[in-house]
């Protein structure tokens, strides 16, 4: 809400989204959401309310089955695969279980954030440019990760692993980034570190920001806005101040066990 | 004391008064078990019949076999130099059949799994051809290229080719749809094409289960292109059935000597790499 008295431009607006699956469950049930310019929002929920639904269908890389989504000023349910791989390429997205390739170097992984820039033989035979892999270094030393640049990427530990996740989804260069659950696997420590490096970095470069989490505390630590999500609805929008504990409750009613596992 | 009575009278007082032993077996598991027995000791009785064996054959045959083991027991080394030759071009047959499967069933397996397909009735109807390829038997394809190739080594290798994609794309395609999901999430979130997806993420990550795979197909083929000789596709297989064919039964003990040598080292070796490959 602070970009130094830039006019805030709506960046993604979602209108009854409706995903259904085949078995008939409504994963998604008319969904209206509105996101401005480097907003930091955090989508708060018990499992199975539909958070994670929700994401992967502004990417798409679940199909939704009803309803419209537009960013910045492009149809993303109705784009064609040329379209879709120009709005994915602008929207990053860091993965509960990190989603490396675990057999090549950080390195390599961070410069897959420039794969959506690149044709298919440039990107198979490596071809980057030398300013990609000048920025993919800084990036990875920003989040001090100057030590692991060459290590395969599964022998860093579950934090380090996301901190290269995260600059992955920087290495795009996005407007967007959807988190979905992103500390759901670390310790509290790590988790610290990783939540503190998304925040930082994307209020630094006005990226705004989706971010699952299950965490109501963590929540309310770093969310200019935060939402509610049960059943696959909206039932809260607002910030963390108007999260009142009666609203908690409703939100986490009957799995409110889930609301304090793993707090900071 | 008084309590173990009663105990001893409630038991007795509810077992059964019929005088027959107590069942313990799980019923259906039993009824299960002796249908199965049953039904294979019928089948048995039926194919002894249905086969009609000559038994004065049977015997006349066993007459014969101490003498053609004592003839096997002589080794001899006049055929060395060719029966060598031929093992090494059943081995290049297998060899050749297997690397060309592998550039075939590469392709194909990231267009049958179901993760990977571009278009889901594409794949479809190649996991279904793929599936009508395999139901035939390796025997059927190589005489079908005998018959139109002619006899020799070209003939295995285009027979073997049909099984051994079939194989390695269900093989393959089962191992992308265990082990893929998240690596194609990954990089179809950062816009890459679907080329991406399968040389950036699939590639590296499958690489290993691949090579195994192959080094397990290798060695079955190098088992069916032994065979295969047999009806006509060349190497040492070949020299085998003649050596039987004319009886010269000391040739044919070396033949088998060093087919079992070379495939008992052949497992070895690639038991070795796979170890190797997969403690990185």
């Amino acid at each position: 809400m602070m970009l130094g008295g830039q006019k805030m431009k709506m960046l993604l607006n979602i209108q009854n989204l409706v995903k259904q699956y085949s078995d008939g469950t409504k994963a998604l049930n008319d969904i209206n959401l509105q996101i401005k310019e480097g907003e930091f929002i955090v989508i708060i929920g018990p499992s199975g309310a539909g958070k994670s639904s929700l994401l992967r269908s502004i990417n798409r890389l679940i199909e939704p089955t009803g309803g419209t989504i537009n960013f910045s000023g492009q149809s993303v349910e109705k784009a064609n695969k040329k379209e879709l791989r120009f709005i994915r390429s602008h929207i990053g997205m860091i993965f509960q279980n990190y989603n490396l390739i675990p057999q090549l170097s950080v390195l390599e992984n961070v410069l897959h954030g420039r794969l959506g820039y690149m044709g298919s033989i440039n990107g198979i035979f490596n071809r980057y440019s030398e300013e990609d892999k000048i920025k993919a270094i800084e990036w990875l030393t920003k989040l001090g990760l100057e030590n692991e640049i060459y290590k395969r990427a599964d022998e860093l530990s579950g934090g380090q692993k996301q901190r290269v996740g995260v600059c992955r989804a920087l290495m795009q260069e996005p407007k967007l980034i959807l988190a979905d659950e992103p500390i759901a696997s670390l310790d509290p420590k790590s988790s610290t570190a990783v939540m503190d490096a998304i925040y930082h970095n994307c209020k630094q470069m006005g990226i705004a920001c989706l971010v699952n989490l299950h965490q109501v505390e963590i929540a309310k630590t770093y969310a200019t806005r935060i939402i509610g999500i049960k059943k696959g609805r909206v039932v809260f929008d607002g910030t963390s101040e108007e999260l009142t504990d009666s609203m908690i409750y409703n939100i986490y009613e009957g799995k409110e066990e889930q609301m304090y596992q793993q707090t900071i | 004391m008084k309590n173990s009575d009663q105990i001893n009278i409630e038991l007795e007082s509810s077992l059964p008064n019929t005088g027959k032993k107590i069942k313990i077996a799980h019923k259906a598991t039993q009824r299960q078990q002796r249908l199965f027995f049953g039904i294979v000791s019928l089948l048995f009785i039926v194919s002894l019949f249905l086969i009609e064996i000559d038994y004065q054959v049977v015997v006349k045959g066993l007459e014969r076999t101490p003498a053609i083991i004592s003839e096997m027991t002589q080794i001899s080394f006049e055929q060395f130099g060719s029966l060598l030759s031929g093992m090494l071009s059943t081995l290049v047959i297998a060899l050749l059949a297997v690397i060309i499967s592998f550039i075939v069933s590469f392709f194909l397996s990231f267009l049958v799994a179901n993760n990977t397909t571009p278009n889901k009735y594409v794949g479809i109807f190649f996991r279904y051809f793929l599936m009508v390829i395999r139901s035939v038997p390796t025997p059927i394809w190589v005489l079908i290229s005998v018959a139109s190739l002619g006899f020799g080594p070209m003939a295995g290798i285009i027979g073997l080719i049909f099984p051994t994609t079939s194989f390695l794309v269900k093989a393959f395609a089962a191992q992308i749809e265990e082990e893929g999901n998240d690596v194609i999430e990954a990089i179809r979130s950062v816009g890459g094409t679907w080329w991406h997806v399968i040389f950036k993420g699939l590639l590296p990550v499958l690489f290993t289960g691949l090579i195994s795979t192959l080094g397990v197909r290798f060695e079955l083929d190098v088992h069916e292109s032994v065979v295969l000789g047999i009806v006509g596709a060349g190497g040492i297989g070949y020299l085998l059935q003649s050596y039987i064919q004319y009886y010269k039964f000391a040739d044919l003990t070396l033949g088998i000597l060093i087919v079992f040598i070379t495939i008992y080292a052949l497992e070895l070796l690639i038991n070795w790499i796979r170890i190797r490959s997969s403690a990185r």
